[in-house]
């Protein structure tokens, strides 16, 4: 692509960005202090394309500066924009959170005084939390490991059928990654009930793929030196792996997987939520509930609980991935 | 003396090469990588068994491709490499593995695994007589255990057979390297700059151990080196790569200053190395 067509294309999209937030402020103004009345058909999409391109037009046939000066404009008009239209769609209003303080204040209070004899009662869920993160890391290695093989690029050859395993592996480790664990916790309830094994799926599923992702990303960066040098002695592709490719990986994937250990004693919580199980489900009931110092005293516990997961996921990383 | 060395060589292997009986005949060997680069032009090449044949050319001139199109480890595009009266370019990948077990490499960049023991990466170049497996039980497998010791021996490094192959200096690394490469009881030894990232004190000691190998084993050694000191006190024949053609073939002493200027570039001096 040439400087000179791509200049253009970004005259354009700047154009036709700026004449759409343009419309929605009319559309606003009109909508909420009905000022004016505005023809509907200036409102449509395909108007705003059309006048894009006509406006396009213009600078398209001045001198390059000229262009340049066009640019620079555009931008600084579409970030002004940007900013207008976002304050008005997300209806940010700085008056009401300041003024409404008051109407908080019970919540927070109760939040900051939190109700220490819950501790022991909430400890089983806590406990039962962590084994559940704990448990959906642990099952989903096996599978992960697996898959990853089959999801990393300098492994598959450039042929028909590896390269289809190769997409389907990675299309499916993406699409089951997309969806949130929330979502499948919703779906896993509904399969096999309330509880923490619903819970626990959801994060397996959730962890597979993302180990899927991570494990192949090691293995498409290790040295291709002993892989080579393995292939030299005359070893077929198995051992290749066994002793060129798996050596180098193992400790990575060990780290990798601690932290995701780590990540989901932290979406465990969420996953209680939609009845996963654990100390989620219990914090979900006592909101309903109002409780809000016994709400506060459980936030403690799970805060406290991934502190401490995080220092010890990065100190036993750190170790690992320094041997 | 290199020269009477040579001689007697080849009177040697006159009967044989009469009838076109070399080891090692590359023919026409062409290759272009997916990027449209051609590594290397109708290359044309006979080696000897017991030749000590170093490679010299600039980096990029196709050492390194022309080594690996050997083994099969890049494919070649054109050419035929006949290897012991067969030819590695039309081997099924069954064969070509088994093939592969007669022709050692070591490498730059040693290729160890770094978190394996040195004994056991020794025992890896055995692989490629292993069933799948057996190989998973490579560790605790005698035979190969006691072969690798005295490999080890061979290079002088029995007592760091228990090392991690990480904690070793880089020379030794070069020597573990091989000793793997001695476990496949290799006919002719592929080194890639085997001591291109090695001082030069320790650069000559592995030359040293490739010398011996080629002298009291009879293995035949083809090396790419940038040292011409080197190539000249281990060398018994030097080609020259330049722009993945040959422009030289012959002896180490008849490479003269204006030779060597042809083959590196005007502006080249040779750099003394001791």
């Amino acid at each position: 692509m040439t400087q000179h067509l791509k200049e253009n294309l970004i005259i354009f999209a700047l154009f036709l960005f700026n004449i759409a937030s343009l419309q929605y402020l009319l559309y606003y103004l009109n909508d909420t202090y009905s000022l004016f009345v505005l023809p509907a058909i200036f409102i449509s999409p395909f108007i705003s394309m059309i006048l894009a391109v006509v406006l396009t037009m213009i600078p398209i046939k001045s001198s390059v500066e000229l262009k340049r000066k066009f640019i620079i404009f555009l931008t600084i008009l579409s970030i002004i924009l940007t900013m207008i239209v976002g304050f008005l769609l997300v209806e940010i209003r700085p008056v009401k959170f300041v003024m409404n303080f008051h109407k908080a204040y019970n919540i927070l209070d109760k939040l900051f005084n939190p109700n220490f004899s819950l501790f022991f009662p909430m400890l089983g869920s806590l406990i039962q939390t962590i084994y559940l993160a704990l448990m959906a890391t642990i099952l989903a290695i096996p599978f992960a490991f697996f898959l990853s093989f089959f999801a990393a690029r300098n492994l598959m050859p450039n042929h028909f059928i590896p390269n289809t395993i190769y997409y389907i592996v990675r299309t499916l480790s993406t699409f089951t990654r997309s969806i949130e664990a929330i979502v499948w916790a919703i779906i896993f309830t509904v399969w096999v009930g309330i509880g923490p094994f619903a819970g626990m799926l959801a994060l397996m599923i959730h962890s597979i793929s993302s180990l899927i992702k991570l494990y192949s990303e090691q293995i498409e960066n290790i040295d291709h030196g002993p892989v080579e040098a393995m292939q030299a002695t005359g070893a077929n592709t198995l051992q290749v792996w066994i002793y060129a490719v798996i050596p180098q990986i193992l400790s990575p994937f060990l780290a990798f997987t601690i932290y995701r250990w780590d990540i989901n004693i932290r979406m465990a919580t969420i996953v209680g939520f939609v009845g996963g199980g654990g100390i989620g489900q219990a914090l979900q009931q006592q909101q309903q509930l109002l409780r809000w110092s016994n709400v506060s005293m459980i936030m403690l516990m799970i805060a406290v609980t991934v502190w401490i997961m995080d220092i010890l996921s990065a100190k036993l990383r750190e170790y690992l991935l320094r041997k | 003396m290199i020269l009477s060395d040579q001689l007697f060589r080849h009177s040697e292997w006159m009967p044989m090469s009469s009838s076109n009986k070399s080891l090692l005949e590359i023919k026409g060997l062409s290759k272009t990588y997916q990027n449209n680069f051609q590594a290397l032009k109708k290359i044309d090449l006979k080696i000897q068994k017991g030749e000590f044949v170093i490679l010299l050319g600039l980096s990029g001139s196709g050492k390194s491709t022309l080594l690996r199109c050997i083994n099969r480890l890049i494919e070649p595009n054109e050419g035929a490499i006949i290897f012991e009266n067969s030819d590695i370019t039309q081997m099924s990948k069954q064969t070509l593995r088994r093939t592969r077990r007669n022709i050692g490499m070591i490498f730059q960049e040693f290729n160890l695994i770094p978190g394996f023991s040195v004994k056991t990466n020794v025992m890896t170049g055995r692989l490629g007589y292993l069933s799948t497996w057996k190989s998973i039980k490579l560790t605790v497998n005698k035979e190969i255990s006691e072969l690798a010791e005295q490999n080890l021996k061979r290079v002088g490094l029995q007592d760091f057979s228990k090392q991690k192959a990480r904690n070793l200096s880089g020379g030794q690394k070069q020597r573990v390297a091989i000793a793997r490469a001695l476990m496949q009881e290799p006919r002719i030894l592929l080194a890639d700059e085997p001591v291109a990232s090695l001082d030069p004190a320790t650069a000559d000691s592995v030359m040293k151990y490739l010398g011996q190998l080629n002298k009291n084993e009879n293995i035949t050694i083809i090396c790419s080196l940038h040292f011409l000191s080197l190539a000249r006190k281990y060398g018994s024949r030097v080609v020259a790569l330049k722009a993945g053609e040959l422009v030289f073939d012959g002896l180490p002493d008849e490479i003269t200053n204006e030779r060597f200027q042809q083959i590196y570039g005007e502006n080249a001096e040779e750099i003394d190395i001791r």
